[in-house]
């Protein structure tokens, strides 16, 4: 389990008062959705590029995330969630 | 912004149901199959803290497809086996040992195409498993070949100037059987996914959930909607989500839209409760 799991969870996150956005960056295909659905776009597609060649979203805009948690229900490959860190 | 990793097991909320040693999966970029799974697991994490049910005693059962590679990465225990014969597998792991909730999981053409059978005698016993038929329209591991549930007039590889035939609606179809429970989902809609599926769990006899997905890469590709946002947002605008609509209304047309929602549900006693009145 080791090893696989900590190649695997390498993660960029940025948070707000009350939100914490995470994407782990190796499960990541650039599918667009997550970016394609945030109604706020905090989302935004980063010029870097992940282990398998993919460009992967970051959380530029965190300080506009309200929370909804779409990003996490319509990822395909359980690459973003979103945590509650504050009232 | 910080780009770290984290050494605790289980950074996703769902990685505790998730063979996190496999991931990334197979699917291709886009696929709904993920979108599905997840709404999946976050319902039986929903029923397993509320102690209805326990993880020890669910079981994935899948056939053959895109779909079937979702034993592979749910953490339970789970069966791949032939064909269309999940279902049949299910039946004996059910009557073998009762406790257990036995999922099934398949796509389009496992399920309504070659399992076909085995899908209307399970109905039509109320056998207690979950069905859940992951649409996506065509037969896309094997290159995108015409399904029964592909509706009139798309292009796919074996029907190069529009499909001819009339699709099957499975919804009607198994609704004029025996079954407690008949859904339709999309992944465009994943709480509707979550909350039909934590529906399911609490439930006894056959619940069926048929989940309409997207197929970015072999549905897309011949009707022209080969990026997955554009595909993705297509299905959403044509699904229209209804409360308790009747099944007359459930025709998958392409061009009309799809319709959503809870057609069927019922309290009627499943196949292991009438097997013990004897």
């Amino acid at each position: 389990m080791g090893l696989a799991t900590l190649a695997s969870t390498e993660l960029v996150r940025a948070s707000n008062a009350r939100f914490r956005v995470n994407v782990l960056i190796s499960r990541c295909k650039e599918c667009g959705i997550c970016i394609s659905v945030c109604p706020t776009k905090v989302l935004v597609r980063s010029d870097k590029y992940n282990k398998y060649g993919f460009r992967y979203p970051e959380p530029a805009n965190i300080a506009k995330c309200i929370g909804c948690r779409l990003c996490e229900f319509n990822c395909p490959d359980f690459a973003v969630f979103v945590e509650v860190i504050g009232k | 912004m910080v780009v770290g990793s984290v050494y605790e097991r289980g950074a996703h909320p769902l990685d505790k149901y998730l063979r996190v040693t496999r991931l990334p999966h197979i699917w291709c970029p886009g696929c709904g199959l993920g979108i599905a799974l997840g709404g999946i697991l976050r319902a039986i994490d929903r029923r397993i803290s509320e102690g209805m049910l326990k993880k020890e005693n669910v079981v994935f059962v899948t056939g053959i497809g895109c779909s079937a590679r979702t034993s592979f990465y749910a953490n339970f225990d789970a069966a791949h086996t032939l064909h269309g014969r999940a279902i049949a597998f299910a039946t004996g792991a059910k009557l073998a040992k009762p406790e257990l909730d036995v999922i099934v999981i398949g796509g389009d053409g496992d399920i309504a195409g070659i399992g076909g059978n085995h899908l209307i005698h399970a109905a039509r016993r109320n056998m207690d498993l979950i069905v859940i038929m992951i649409t996506n329209f065509v037969y896309a591991m094997t290159g995108g070949q015409v399904a029964p549930t592909t509706p009139q007039g798309i292009y796919t590889t074996t029907t190069p100037h529009g499909n001819p035939e009339f699709p099957l609606n499975v919804i009607k179809l198994v609704s004029s059987l025996n079954p407690n429970y008949v859904a339709r989902a999309s992944v465009t809609h994943p709480p509707l996914v979550e909350q039909f599926m934590y529906r399911a769990l609490g439930m006894k006899g056959f619940r069926f959930v048929e989940i309409l997905s997207t197929c970015p890469e072999v549905f897309g590709r011949h009707v022209g909607l080969r990026d997955s946002v554009t595909l993705y947002n297509t299905l959403r605008s044509k699904v229209v989500v209804k409360h308790n609509p009747g099944v007359e209304e459930s025709e998958p047309d392409w061009e009309k839209g799809l319709v959503a929602g809870e057609f069927l549900v019922r309290d009627r006693p499943g196949y292991l409760e009438m097997l013990r009145r004897r």
